[in-house]
Parts: structure tokens; C-alpha cells; sequence
């Protein structure tokens, strides 16, 4: 079954070192500064001297590039394509296409954002392939974020794939007693209904006794909770931390004094 | 003073109307392994609950009388009290296991972590408690890549690590085939002969005529019948009830009839069954 329910790549590197939340702040710096730097070229250049150094600093890059080359540049390019030819900008034409125009603006402007959705996409796999949910949880809840919204995040992550298995299970049953799961669409999302009340009533049933034995675990007692594993907070995170928000502060600072 | 004293519980689950637990007097002391038994809807699992504190703490409704456990006062203390001395495990080991945490390991040290047990403390405890359920040897795995019975021993981890003086088990074997059954039988009567408080619902007759020192039989929310395991288990009162009966009391019961049976005693297990028949 599911061993692996998070993209969590276990490795040794400088990154995996560092504090869960200093990587959460450098995934933000990264988005933030790509959409506000009025500099036309700081996604670009972000992806050649951050995303993908860090990718191999962080030991993650073939993982890393897996899932760039299925999941974000499909998204990306077809974001690229929309942009270029339904952006009403400029004057360049550059060719046409039936009655839809790409101009030299367009294609600028399209660049950018596709690169802008790329570097925001990609800092998050990023952050996803070299941080631990559960010592992201525990580090924010240690900073006081509420457990039990901690909580909810990483059941949710683990719970997902049995509610999924559970629906196959259910649906199996179902097609024993003749279902009819495999003909046109519309028929299939009709024959789908009846099995979401089993699913989420089923689903229901449960909460009340996962919430009793976490529960009997101690799960909402007012003590301050410990945590199994030592979370690293250094000097350098600390210092990494100032410094990536005062180049987003830069940044967006930029963005408003020019506009 | 009894470890365990209910006096005069009565329980009414809220929005209903009739009482599960009606007028329950019990006294347990410690280090006493009792089992109890009774048909569905009888009032076991509520009897758990009210032992370890989530009746009325967790599920509200209408209580009467009064729960004393390791010498705290139901109506006196929180439900994080009691959870400190009072473990509770049940049936569906899948809704057990917390969801919370990745590895073994590390979902036996959800509850210390609850608690706020020093880190230097944990790791030691958490390997002391695996050892003593013998899954040392699955730290490592997610808790949802495990078999049932070993889902329900990593439950059962989890609560002993934190060191309760009573357990509570609601029917933890009821949904195991017979080697999970056994995985988990084996780690309750390792705890019951280490002197720990027990009180276990159960339906394996034999294995309760073998191991419990006390049995207590429920019916609609009150108290049938209560005394040894033999007594109990082989009494007409049962039979009469709709009570599960171990298949060797039953045939051993026609057989008495029929006067084949030439003992005073029925029996409840396998040896006790052939040892009558040999006379």
C-alpha cells in the first residue's frame, strides 16, 4: 500500500538542514518577488540562478525535474499560448493566426507570466520535495499555530488516498450488483450518485472515533506539547530569513515607486 | 477503596431518550483483570467510555452518580487527567491510528508529545513500549502499510507507552483473523501478569474462562450477572438471555440433559470439555 503519501524526498543536503519555516519564507520571497519586480527579466533570471541551483543544492533536482516536466511546463505553456494570442496588447504583429493576432507585446508579456507561474509553482514542489509535513506542522505549531489546524493539514494529506481506496471498495460493490460504471459519460456520473452517501457518511462515522482516540492520546491537553524529532533554527536561518524579507520589501517597494 | 468505583451510574446519550447505563454499581481493584460480555446494544462500549473519561467529558448527555478511577472524581476532573491514567483502546484499529504521523515511531510518540514529555524521554519510552508489543521491528513503516492486527498492536503501543494504570478495551480483537487475534491477546496478557488494571469487552468465551479473573455480564444497560469466569460463563441465566456461548458449555448442556455429562460443573474451554467427556 501507500508508503510514500507525501512528495517528501528524504535526503542529506544543506537545504533538508535548514529550519521548515526559513524554506517556507524563501518559497514566499521567491513567488513574491518574481510578480512584483518591476524588472522584466527577475523570473527568468530567478530560474537560472535560484530554482534550478537550488534544486541541486537541495540533492532534489532529478525528482525536481520530473515533476517540472509533467506538471509545470505543460501548465506554463499552455498558460504561454493563451497569453500570446489573447493578450490585446502592442502593435508588432508579429503573425497571425485566423483572426487572432500575436504581437511582440504579447508575446513579452506572455513570456513573463508563463516564467512567473513556473518560478511560483516550482518554489513550491521545491519546498514540498525538501520539507517534512510533520516537522513543518510541528515547527509552525511550536511558533503557535494551532494544532488542530496543524492537524487537519497533514490528516488530510494522509487520509485522502484510504478515502480513495475506500471509494473503489465501495464502487467494487456496487458493480457486483450490476453498476453500471463502464459506458457513456453522462451515464457514469448517474450511476456515480449513489455511492457518494456511503462514502461520506462512512466518512463521518469515523471522524467520531479517530477524534476519541486522538483524543485518548492527549491530542487537546493544555500542557505545551514536545516534539518527537529536534527541529534545526540557526544563526544563518535566522539571518537568511531577515534577509529574503527585506528583498521581497525591496522589491514590492520597487513595484510602487515606479508605477 | 477499590481502584474502580461506579456508583449508581445511570447515562443518557444526548438527543435520546432511554438510558444506556441504567443504576451500575462496580467496584474493580487493582491489578484485577475483568472481562465483560452481553449481547449488542447491552451498554459495554458505554461502560468504556464512562471508565475512561469520555463519558460525560466527550459525549455530554445526562449522568447520574458518581465514577472514581485511580482516585479521581469524574464530576472533579477534565478528560486530559484522565486520559494520563486511563488508556483506551477499540475495535477498528484503522480509525486508531492517528493520521498525524508518518512512521510508526513516531505515531507511538504522538501521545507523549500531547503531553509534553521532555524529547529526552520519549525516544527511550517509545522503544521500550514496542518492545514490550514486540513491533520493534516496525518503526519504520507508515502505520497504514500494516496488516489489522498490527494496526491494532501499534494502537495498542500507543496508549501503553503512555504508561496508563487502567486499560480499557473495547472487543480490540473483533475485527482480526485468528493470527491478529492472537498478536493482540498475547500483548493483554502481558500486561495483565505485569499487575496492570484490566477491563476488556470481549466475545472468545475460552480465552476468558483462561485469562480474566472476574467477568461481568450486561444486559440493557444493567448489571445480569457478576463472579469468576466459570460461574458466569457456564450459568443458565446466560443461555437464557441470548448471551454468545462457548460451543463446549452448550453441547456439554445437551449433553447433561441427555445424562452424558456426569460432572457438576459445565465446561467453557476445549481441555475442560474433554476432561468431562473422559469420565
Amino acid at each position: 500500500m501507500h508508503e510514500r503519501l507525501s512528495f517528501y524526498v528524504k535526503r542529506n543536503s544543506v537545504i533538508h538542514d535548514l529550519n521548515p519555516l526559513t524554506k517556507v519564507i524563501l518559497t514566499l520571497a521567491l513567488i513574491l518577488i518574481a510578480f512584483s519586480s518591476p524588472w522584466y527579466w527577475t523570473p527568468h533570471l530567478q530560474v537560472l540562478i535560484a530554482i534550478i541551483p537550488l534544486g541541486f543544492v537541495g540533492k532534489v533536482a532529478p525528482e525536481f525535474f520530473k515533476t517540472a516536466i509533467r506538471l509545470i511546463l505543460p501548465a506554463a505553456g499552455f498558460l504561454f499560448l493563451m497569453q500570446a494570442f489573447f493578450q490585446p496588447i502592442g502593435q508588432d504583429v508579429i503573425f497571425k493566426f485566423y483572426f487572432l493576432d500575436v504581437t511582440q507585446e504579447s508575446l513579452m508579456f506572455a513570456f513573463r507570466s508563463s516564467m512567473r507561474v513556473f518560478v511560483m509553482v516550482s518554489a513550491f514542489t521545491f519546498l514540498l520535495l525538501t520539507t517534512h509535513p510533520s516537522e513543518l506542522m510541528s515547527d509552525l505549531t511550536r511558533r503557535g499555530l494551532p494544532g488542530q489546524f496543524a492537524y487537519v493539514i497533514i490528516s488530510t494529506l494522509q487520509i485522502l488516498p484510504q478515502m480513495q481506496a475506500k471509494a473503489q471498495t465501495i464502487i467494487s460493490a456496487q458493480r457486483s450488483r450490476g453498476l453500471d460504471t463502464e459506458s457513456s459519460f453522462l451515464k457514469r456520473m448517474g450511476s456515480l450518485s449513489p455511492l457518494i452517501g456511503p462514502l461520506v457518511f462512512g466518512s463521518l462515522a469515523e471522524v467520531e472515533e479517530r477524534a476519541i482516540a486522538i483524543e485518548a492520546r492527549g491530542f487537546t491537553s493544555k500542557k505545551t506539547k514536545t516534539s518527537l524529532h529536534e527541529i534545526p533554527d540557526t544563526h544563518f536561518d535566522r539571518l537568511m530569513r531577515w534577509t529574503l524579507s527585506i528583498l521581497v520589501i525591496i522589491s514590492i517597494a520597487l513595484n510602487l515607486w515606479l508605477s | 477503596m477499590a481502584f474502580i468505583n461506579l456508583q449508581n451510574i445511570t447515562y443518557k446519550y444526548p438527543l435520546t431518550k432511554t438510558s444506556v447505563l441504567k443504576s451500575i454499581n462496580l467496584q474493580i481493584n487493582e491489578g484485577e483483570f475483568v472481562a465483560v460480555i452481553g449481547p449488542n446494544g447491552a451498554g459495554k462500549s458505554t461502560l468504556c467510555y464512562a471508565l475512561a473519561g469520555f463519558v460525560p467529558h466527550f459525549f455530554k448527555g445526562e449522568i447520574s452518580g458518581s465514577i472514581e478511577v485511580a482516585g479521581m472524581e469524574s464530576s472533579k476532573s477534565t478528560l486530559d487527567e484522565w486520559v494520563l491514567n486511563v488508556g483506551l483502546a477499540f475495535q477498528n484499529p484503522f480509525n486508531q491510528i492517528s493520521g498525524a504521523k508518518y512512521t510508526v515511531f513516531e505515531e507511538i510518540a504522538f501521545g507523549l508529545e500531547n503531553n509534553g514529555v521532555p524529547r529526552a524521554e520519549i525516544r527511550p519510552r517509545v522503544e521500550e513500549a514496542m518492545k514490550l508489543t514486540d513491533i520493534t521491528n516496525l518503526a519504520d513503516r507508515s502505520p497504514y502499510s500494516l496488516s489489522g492486527g498490527q494496526q491494532q498492536r501499534v494502537a495498542l503501543t500507543s496508549i501503553l507507552v503512555m504508561q496508563p494504570k487502567l486499560l480499557v478495551l473495547d472487543e480490540p480483537t473483533s475485527q482480526m483473523d485468528p493470527i491478529g487475534t492472537r498478536e493482540v491477546f498475547g500483548v493483554v496478557r502481558r500486561m495483565a501478569e505485569e499487575g496492570m488494571t484490566v477491563v476488556m469487552v470481549e466475545h472468545k468465551m475460552e480465552w476468558i474462562a483462561n485469562f480474566a479473573d472476574r467477568v461481568i455480564a450486561l444486559k440493557d444497560g444493567q448489571i445480569l450477572m457478576e463472579g469468576k469466569p466459570n460461574e458466569v460463563l457456564t450459568s443458565d441465566i446466560l443461555a437464557e438471555n441470548g448471551f454468545g456461548i462457548s460451543r463446549y458449555t452448550s453441547t456439554a448442556r445437551e449433553a447433561k440433559r441427555q445424562g452424558f455429562w456426569k460432572k457438576e460443573n459445565l465446561p467453557v474451554t476445549l481441555d475442560e470439555a474433554v476432561e468431562g467427556f473422559k469420565l
